[in-house]
């Protein structure tokens, strides 16, 4: 339970020379933890999400998974990564199923290996019944579960969410959370970046706040309230950052 | 090196199927181009125009216009395909999967080879039935491909580095169709005054046109060895070129 599945050390990222995105942030998420990234938009959590996934490339510092360099051996560190990200993508020439299937290929898996899994996460995550739908015919909500069923889709041991449940209605954002938490159970490792302070608060056994680009606390949710001294965890980001959510 | 070889299919896989999924976008109109201008220039045309190295102008202008249809099918679909993911968002899913620059720029050259090929292929039956005499069926099958492969990597290249529809279509209009039209397709380089023969030289699509106009019609404005050693190269460098703008992440990795 001890073992490290990421392992973050002095990342720090510099765009155009000038704007620091990240400064000097470290951060270890044991396996199967489920960790929480927050802070205000602009903070530096999509950067070091795609920093993991090595979409961005570090100015300064770097980042491990499971004790493997993301640079190094990046065919290692990415097969054990799933990723559902922030904007959701449009693939408009193929049904969900084949989006699925090329998905698991792409991670070296057949499509005679992947079947199971395949017909498994879409029944998991309500698709099934259109899996020979094109993503256009979608809506906004089959697009978002689409998203993480992708992600799922090589049966990775990390999962990242970037905002997951950003724009979804309020019934299919407590059924993904349902999800998340058997996912957890299964044993995943999921690291969260959500602008939805209570969906930390009920998903996360430990959350980090960043706030320009650095992390300023991090703890688990009980701890957190308790060294602040506030009974919400909203409150405890409002003194963090210094300011409200949507500044 | 190639290592994940399931990966690569998928996506080499992926590529071919996205564009036979719109064929009527990318595989008629090259088909219909071609018979407008067998209409027009060998029906309405021919008997004004006279022959070019003892070939009827119908014949002549055949190479060109096959070479001109692989040209833009296989540019077109690398630069669209790289810069339609980018908008849409999905390729930042693809550069996360274990696939390695060189495995993801071949992938998506072969998707642009193919539909280079497919399109020669078919204009080269519509040549024959036409009553085009191929005299060298293996070079002419080998150059089709070569230049499809060459252009699908320059496809690639020019898709990753632009940002917007606009920037790709001004290349296509305004550096691709320039160079097919002056690389000789409806006229002998040898019809030029010096300074426009000295300019073809230099131009890859010349190389590409006389080559396929030797191996299938016999005729041609420069040795055939030598421009067969130029395609071969031009592929080599173009192929080297998009591979190290993948390895470069310049403009898809931050």
């Amino acid at each position: 339970m001890n073992e490290i599945a990421i392992y973050i050390n002095n990342l720090h990222k510099k765009y155009d020379q000038t704007v620091y995105a990240v400064q000097g942030i470290d951060l270890s998420i044991r396996k199967g933890e489920f960790y929480g990234l927050l802070g205000p938009n602009g903070a530096g959590k999509s950067t070091t999400i795609n920093a993991i996934t090595s979409l961005v490339r570090p100015t300064e510092g770097n980042i491990k998974v499971f004790d493997r360099d993301i640079v190094s051996d990046f065919r290692y560190a990415r097969s054990k990564i799933g990723i559902s990200p922030q904007e959701i993508s449009n693939d408009w020439f193929f049904p969900v199923e084949q989006l699925l299937y090329f998905q698991a290929g792409f991670y070296g898996i057949t499509k005679k290996d992947a079947k199971e899994r395949i017909d498994f996460i879409l029944h998991k995550v309500g698709l099934y019944n259109h899996k020979d739908k094109k993503m256009r015919q979608l809506s906004g909500g089959m697009k978002r579960r689409l998203q993480i069923a992708r992600a799922l889709a090589h049966n990775p041991e990390i999962l990242i969410l970037d905002e997951p449940t950003a724009g979804v209605d309020v019934a299919l954002r407590h059924d993904l959370w349902n999800f998340l938490q058997e996912l957890h159970k299964e044993g995943k490792t999921i690291l969260l970046t959500t602008h939805y302070i209570d969906e930390a608060e009920l998903l996360c056994e430990r959350v980090g706040i960043i706030n320009n680009g650095k992390l300023v606390a991090e703890d688990t949710v009980s701890n957190l309230k308790a060294s602040t001294n506030k009974s919400k965890l909203e409150d405890v980001f409002l003194e963090l950052t210094g300011r409200k959510l949507d500044d | 090196m190639i290592k994940n070889w399931i990966g690569f299919y998928t996506l080499s896989s992926r590529e071919i199927l996205r564009f036979f999924t719109v064929w009527k976008q990318t595989i008629i109109p090259g088909i219909v181009t071609t018979l407008l201008y067998i209409f027009v220039f060998g029906v309405a045309l021919e008997d004004r125009i006279s022959e070019i190295d003892g070939v009827s102008y119908k014949m002549y202008i055949l190479p060109g216009l096959l070479m001109m249809n692989v040209i833009t099918n296989s540019v077109a679909n690398t630069a669209s395909s790289m810069l339609q993911m980018k908008l849409l968002q999905t390729l930042p899913e693809l550069l996360i999967t274990p696939l390695s620059s060189l495995e993801l720029s071949l992938s998506f050259i072969i998707g642009g080879t193919v539909r280079g090929f497919v399109n020669g292929i078919l204009i080269l039956f519509i040549c024959i039935m036409a009553g085009m005499q191929i005299q060298d069926p293996i070079s002419t099958i080998f150059i089709i491909f070569i230049v499809s492969w060459s252009f699908s990597s320059l496809g690639l290249f020019i898709g990753q580095m632009s940002d917007s529809w606009d920037q790709l279509a001004l290349i296509q209009n305004f550096v691709l169709t320039p160079l097919s039209f002056l690389g000789g397709i409806f006229y002998s380089v040898q019809m030029l005054p010096e300074w426009g023969l000295t300019i073809s030289k230099i131009n890859p699509v010349f190389y590409t046109i006389n080559s396929l106009r030797y191996s299938t019609l016999g005729v041609s404005d420069a040795p055939f060895i030598s421009s067969m050693v130029f395609i071969v190269l031009f592929a080599l460098l173009l192929t080297t070129l998009a591979v190290k703008t993948m390895e470069s992440g310049k403009k898809i990795r931050f």
